[in-house]
């Protein structure tokens, strides 16, 4: 009878621990191990990729990622991470939160919760030198953009009479423009500044400045962690308040960098999602 | 349909359940691209598995000609084109042919469905080599008196092959000629790479809209299946009704 009531008790406290494990909130989870593992871009000029010196991953994302976890007085752990990974990685618990170039969208926010945004960008144009004034002169072209992107919608609704074309990447895609296969490549101009930023013959080439959307960078963390969601959204705001979040944004899109970007009026604010 | 199938996953991060959604792939927007994907699929598949199978018996014809420069073309055309990965091929007939062809050639290329034409060229002349190969073999399986019967009553060499020989030799080769079709079928899939928008493409696009990539990719895995099986059925019936229709084998 006493063992008997001895297993019940353990089964009862085994189960009682494996339900407070499986409650706990991932902030919690990584203040314990003392590790915040994040997946960021390892191939994406500027945001996240590996500097050819050191051999690690650097960028405007990972210094994100940094603070980050220098305010929660955790080690930092960079995951390389490509588009189509970034969000099944963080739903299997591979890593804690995705910084990587991710764009906010209502499917992605199904999956997902977002943070406030911390990077904002719009979708461009790279043309040969002098082919397009205005947004008429791509209707009824070939666009050439990659897969895994939200691009080629925007680029279908902005343009309904326009034939999209989707490469595996944007080498390709660029290739296929210098080819004259299609008209213009199309994508977030934060990309194509860094596609021209290494093209051998830039000046035969222009970004134009048409942009038909938004392109609101998100850092997203999985559904149930609303303490750890809190932590970034407030950690997002303070870096705004004291100032790092635009020396981020200067230290990697200056003029002379290899993707100058204006930040313009952009500031992380609280008003979306 | 809403999640009429869970699946569990555990993580580092705690437990949840992954909530199949098949709406997702069977109703609305995305199931109009996988609808069209899959019309491409079918268009890229015919067209290469037509030409292919007429290119296949002209190389495997070449392949035995008893002229010398003849044979030498077929036998370097086949080493050449079997001992090198398809997806090069598709990216030297889209990218590469740029640098060959002139400008005026490449800009009526550019300006029609280039990317369509370029994998159906990819297809068909990899597929081809392989073809020929197998038709070789089944004409060399034919006994080679009936071809010096077919000489010696007038009929020249080619209208040996095409009377005598071939019927037979193409009846032989039914089965590896259908794993060739399916191949070229399954081939297809790798046009996505120059921009063909078919069913694997649209598959990944899914995937990245909505992240819902078990569907996507269960949907697309269904329809190569269902392809297949179409093929492996309409030649054996060809088979059984046009080539044997007296049940010889």
């Amino acid at each position: 009878m006493k063992k008997i009531l001895a297993i019940l008790l353990t089964v009862a406290f085994v189960a009682g621990l494996a339900g407070i494990a499986l409650a706990e909130d991932a902030y919690d989870t990584v203040k314990k191990k003392g590790v915040l593992v994040v997946g960021t871009k390892d191939a994406s000029p500027g945001f996240g990729y590996i500097d050819p010196k050191t051999r690690e991953i650097v960028g405007y994302d990972c210094d994100f990622a940094a603070y980050l976890a220098k305010k929660m007085g955790v080690r930092l752990e960079l995951k390389g991470v490509t588009s189509a990974a970034r969000i099944p990685q963080l739903l299997a618990g591979n890593i804690d939160l995705v910084i990587a170039t991710l764009t906010y969208n209502t499917e992605r926010a199904k999956q997902v919760d977002f943070s406030y945004t911390y990077f904002l960008t719009g979708q461009k144009f790279l043309v040969k030198k002098g082919t397009v004034k205005s947004l008429a002169d791509l209707d009824g072209k070939k666009l050439g953009t990659a897969k895994g992107t939200t691009s080629e919608q925007n680029a279908r609704n902005a343009l309904p009479k326009a034939t999209v074309v989707s490469y595996d990447d944007y080498p390709p895609a660029f290739l296929a423009l210098q080819q004259g296969k299609v008209f213009a490549v199309t994508t977030d101009e934060s990309i194509l500044a860094g596609i021209l930023g290494k093209a051998p013959n830039k000046d035969q080439y222009e970004i134009v400045d048409i942009r038909i959307s938004d392109e609101p960078y998100g850092i997203a963390v999985a559904k149930g962690n609303p303490k750890m969601l809190k932590f970034v959204n407030d950690t997002l705001l303070e870096m705004e308040k004291n100032g790092e979040a635009r020396k981020i944004w200067d230290k990697w899109f200056n003029p002379n960098s290899d993707q100058p970007m204006e930040r313009g009026k952009f500031k992380i604010t609280a008003d979306r999602k | 349909m809403r999640g009429n199938v869970n699946g569990q996953f555990s993580g580092r991060g705690g437990m949840f359940t992954y909530q199949f959604d098949w709406s997702v792939v069977l109703t609305g927007q995305y199931a109009q691209w996988i609808a069209d994907g899959i019309k491409v699929t079918i268009q890229l598949s015919t067209v290469s598995i037509a030409l292919s199978f007429l290119m296949g018996l002209i190389i495997a014809v070449m392949r035995l000609s008893h002229l010398g420069p003849v044979r030498w073309f077929a036998q370097s055309y086949l080493e050449f084109i079997r001992n090198t990965p398809l997806l090069v091929q598709f990216f030297f007939w889209y990218f590469g042919s740029y640098q060959i062809l002139p400008q005026s050639v490449n800009d009526w290329l550019n300006a029609r469905d280039f990317e369509f034409s370029a994998a159906v060229i990819a297809l068909t002349i990899y597929t081809s080599a392989f073809i020929a190969e197998d038709i070789r073999s089944g004409i060399r399986s034919i006994p080679k008196e009936q071809m010096e019967a077919a000489r010696s009553s007038g009929f020249s060499y080619v209208r040996s092959m095409q009377y005598i020989i071939l019927p037979q030799a193409v009846r032989i080769t039914i089965p590896p000629l259908i794993s060739q079709f399916l191949n070229l079928t399954k081939n297809s899939s790798l046009a996505m790479t120059i921009g063909v928008a078919e069913l694997t493409y649209q598959a990944r696009q899914v995937e990245s809209y909505t992240f819902k990539g078990f569907e996507a990719f269960t949907a697309a895995t269904l329809v190569y299946l269902l392809l297949s099986l179409i093929i492996t059925a309409l030649v054996t019936l060809y088979d059984k009704k046009v080539l044997s229709p007296t049940g010889m084998k």
